[in-house]
């Protein structure tokens, strides 16, 4: 019994995480301003095929299963790209416990939350973010995307209890991720110098927009919306290449024949035969047999026999027409 | 006088799938294909380059997972049975497709190739690793060392022992097989994280790549944008991706190895030919897999024409002019705008070549010959001569980067694949605690159950895995290659801390995951 809520628990639990995950997809699809969209599905589709295994039923033995934990209060931040970190967490029963006890009755009613710290250049001591907002989770997640929403920066989660009165427990604290710039840096180099237009031209270049790309006023922006444009309009079918559309047939019914002509016989096994005049191997019982691929058409196949002392020779000709409607 | 330098490069790369306890295993058909596809016709197109005394610079990561399966005898013994069975097929098919002339040249090209991959094959006494190495010797390639399995880096902030260990014996490996130092190296996926460049700095490299805004954004701005390298503050090189020359070969809408006359990949008479005709040739259980015979070209439409491998050479040459007329203009422009000779890094996955796009080693060779005699704009050079001539470079901090899917983590860190990691930083937290508890271990049977703890560690890894899942599809062989590699690692971690090490079970394992001989599990820390 046991056993199946808890099975239960995790169908939830994977359930749940898929509907944010794909709430937080399509966010991040919708902000996204990056440039090589164009060829990164070509490339990765290409690294696909050099893992390719044809499509069938599961082949291997089903491996022992992982641990599901390991004992240890653990919060880690990875950085996922510019706007986004993932946090995976292992809250063991025992600190659990120790909290409950505490908190008696209120640990009830306190909420679960990821409180995440913008901590930009400073030394975090657990007060001095430069601000924090809280991520509410249900009790089942036990890893959460995070929509960070700063470039650029550095962050730092707690995960902890909210309580009624507003209060907010630590329970485990993570470590410290940036997140990248997305866009040029503004600091410039003062030995190394470089004109704004100058960069601009060589970020647009960088970019593949060439010689078109603006350099004036409002360059960064006009680049992004640029990069963006062709994507925002043919919704992804910019991507169709001749290749991509073999990868995903569509749903459609088809039919394929083919022919092919088999010729079998059998002679003395020291014999020599051949077919339409090109020698052919011989079994060593004296029988053959050969597998034409049959083109539409007449097919004229004199099989010819010559006994080893060459005295005797034999020829029988099938003729196959075939054609197709 | 040459105004800018196009430095090519090519990622070799395939993970360890090595697997004794089975007569046939499906997934090591991946490196027999580019054995036969990638490996061998660009070793026989340098090698014709050098016989006729032209000369050029290719750059090539060899990670050590493909360098230990190149070297592995098993793997090469099965590579001969595997070509010879293709050789048997080639012949059976020029039989059959007597009546249709437009397929039998088809068949006898290949036949053609497959004899040539054998007759190399042997003539390098089975193994490639040592012809990439002479070829590395003559001056013309320069051959980069890599991550030990792959691993991608980014994702192990949180455990910087497995870093180092990646980087560290991904030069060792280097340096055994090829008896040098190497230069440059390659970080697997182009996957840069501000400071990796540290440990890059460890172990003696000069250089590394990164993806287009690795370098656009890093800080502070980088004065000739991804046209010349930038030192990171370690002092090691960093060589930003041209986003023009990636594009014109990769894009989807104008990438050369989408045109019409190119062969296709999808058609593949493992899958077109009646079954019990192509069933020998296939996965033992019967199911249809690739032969890597192929007869039909892209075509462009649902009907598809043969092949004509005259029309297909000819595109290639022609886009090979297009790309170096691409580069000529480029190159002018940016020696012009820069005041200063340009370099334009054009890096790819060496399995596109030959693999997937069929015609890429004509190509690259139509590519490099054209670049010696029809044009005097740019020559091509490696990272480490460029570097050689041009000592002075910016100093900036790369941004955190990949060329994979969206251009960073993404790929290897989704809902698909992101329940690896708790598994895969606990390991390594544990391997780190191992090395503490064991800093000079001297009993044999311990030791040998610390380095194959570090190789099953290295060997969940690899970025492959991740990968795999990630894109949604016949995920089952990576799950289990991560399961296997933590519980494999686990069991050891545990029997190793009890003082139970199974001396019969490790040997099993040390002969099933059987790379990296002389590891040392103490670079993990």
């Amino acid at each position: 019994m046991k056993r199946v809520f808890k099975k239960i628990k995790e169908k939830v639990q994977t359930l749940k995480k898929k509907i944010t995950l794909r709430s937080k997809k399509s966010k991040i699809k919708k902000r996204k301003t990056e440039f090589m969209q164009e060829i990164f599905p070509t490339e990765t589709k290409v690294e696909e095929t050099k893992y390719y295994t044809p499509p069938f039923m599961e082949r291997y033995p089903k491996v022992e299963q992982l641990p599901a934990s390991y004992g240890q209060d653990r919060l880690v931040l990875q950085t996922r790209d510019p706007w986004w970190v993932h946090a995976y967490w292992e809250l063991t029963p025992a600190t659990c416990e120790k909290v409950k006890s505490e908190l008696k009755e209120i640990f009830f009613q306190a909420k679960k939350v990821l409180r995440v710290y913008d901590i930009t250049n400073i030394i975090f001591d657990g007060t001095n973010a430069h601000r924090y907002f809280d991520v509410e989770i249900n009790d089942y997640a036990n890893n959460w995307y995070i929509d960070v929403g700063g470039p650029g920066r550095s962050w730092c989660v707690d995960l902890g209890l909210k309580l009624p009165d507003n209060r907010f427990i630590t329970l485990i604290r993570s470590n410290v991720v940036h997140t990248p710039l997305d866009g040029p840096s503004w600091i410039t180099d003062e030995e190394w110098m470089v004109p704004e237009e100058v960069f601009a031209r060589l970020y647009g270049m960088g970019v593949g927009l060439g010689l078109s790309s603006p350099v004036g006023k409002g360059w960064q922006e006009e680049i992004k919306k640029k990069i963006w444009q062709p994507l925002a309009s043919g919704a992804l079918a910019s991507m169709v290449s001749p290749v991509k559309k073999e990868l995903k047939r569509e749903r459609k019914f088809w039919l394929v024949v083919n022919t092919e002509l088999i010729v079998y016989g059998a002679t003395e096994p020291d014999a020599t035969v051949y077919v339409q005049g090109k020698q052919i191997p011989l079994r060593p019982d004296g029988t053959f047999s050969l597998r034409f691929a049959l083109p539409d058409g007449k097919q004229v196949i004199p099989v010819k026999g010559v006994s080893a002392d060459k005295l005797e020779e034999r020829t029988i000709t099938p003729i196959v027409t075939k054609e197709t409607r | 006088m040459y105004k800018g330098y196009l430095c090519l490069v090519l990622h070799g790369h395939l993970p360890f799938v090595h697997h004794p306890e089975c007569d046939y295993f499906l997934e090591e058909n991946w490196l027999y294909e580019a054995i036969t596809e990638t490996y061998i016709p660009l070793i026989l197109m340098m090698e014709r380059l050098v016989n006729e005394a032209i000369d050029f610079r290719l750059t090539m990561s060899l990670t050590p997972t493909l360098i230990s399966m190149l070297k592995n005898p098993l793997l090469q013994e099965r590579y001969l049975r595997h070509i010879n069975k293709l050789i048997e097929l080639c012949h059976k098919e020029i039989e059959r497709t007597r009546w249709q002339p437009q397929f039998q040249r088809l068949a006898l090209m290949y036949l053609d190739r497959f004899l040539i991959c054998r007759e190399t094959f042997e003539r390098y006494k089975r193994d490639l690793v040592s012809a990439f190495k002479s070829l590395q010797e003559k001056g013309v390639l320069e051959i980069i060392a890599s991550c030990a399995t792959h691993g991608y880096i980014p994702l192990m902030e949180v455990c910087p022992a497995s870093s180092r260990a990646q980087i560290k014996v991904g030069v060792s490996v280097y340096e055994e097989t090829f008896g040098k130092k190497p230069k440059g190296f390659w970080l697997p996926e182009c996957g840069y994280h501000p400071g990796d460049d540290y440990i890059l700095k460890e172990c003696g490299i000069k250089y590394f790549f990164t993806e287009i805004h690795g370098i656009l954004h890093g800080s502070p701005r980088p004065k000739y944008g991804v046209y010349a390298p930038v030192y990171c503050k370690s002092g090691v090189a960093c060589f930003g991706r041209d986003w023009e020359s990636a594009k014109q070969v990769w894009s989807s809408i104008e990438g050369y190895p989408g045109d019409y006359w190119y062969r296709e990949f999808y058609r593949d008479i493992g899958y077109d030919l009646d079954f019990d005709y192509i069933k020998p040739y296939i996965h033992p259980d019967g199911i249809r897999i690739n032969t890597g015979i192929k007869y039909y070209r892209i075509t462009g439409s649902e009907d598809k024409q043969p092949y004509e491998p005259e029309k297909a050479l000819e595109k290639a040459a022609e886009h090979a002019g297009n790309f170096m007329f691409n580069r000529e203009r480029q190159i002018e422009y940016l020696y012009d705008f820069l005041k200063k000779k340009p370099i334009v890094v054009a890096p790819y996955d060496a399995e596109l070549f030959g693999h997937w796009w069929f015609e890429g080693v004509d190509w690259l060779n139509y590519l490099i010959r054209k670049i010696k005699f029809d044009q005097k704009i740019f020559t091509l050079t490696t990272a480490s001569e460029y570097l050689a001539e041009n000592p002075r470079n910016q100093v900036i901090t790369p941004s955190l980067s990949s060329w994979g899917w969206k251009g960073y983590n993404e790929m290897w860190l989704q809902g698909a694949n992101d329940w690896i990691y708790p598994h895969l930083h606990k390991a390594s937290e544990r391997m780190t605690e191992l090395v503490k508890l064991y800093p000079n271990e001297s009993n044999g049977l311990i030791k040998r159950a610390l380095n194959q703890a570090l190789r099953e560690l290295l060997l969940a890894q690899s970025s492959d895995w991740a990968f795999i899942m990630g894109t949604g599809t016949h995920t089952s062989y990576a799950v289990r290659r991560i399961k296997e590699h933590i519980l494999r690692f686990t069991t050891l971690y545990e029997q190793i801390k009890s003082h139970s090490i199974d001396p019969r079970w490790l040997a099993e394992i040390e002969t099933k995951d059987n790379i990296f001989p002389n590891i040392d599990y103490r670079v993990h820390q």
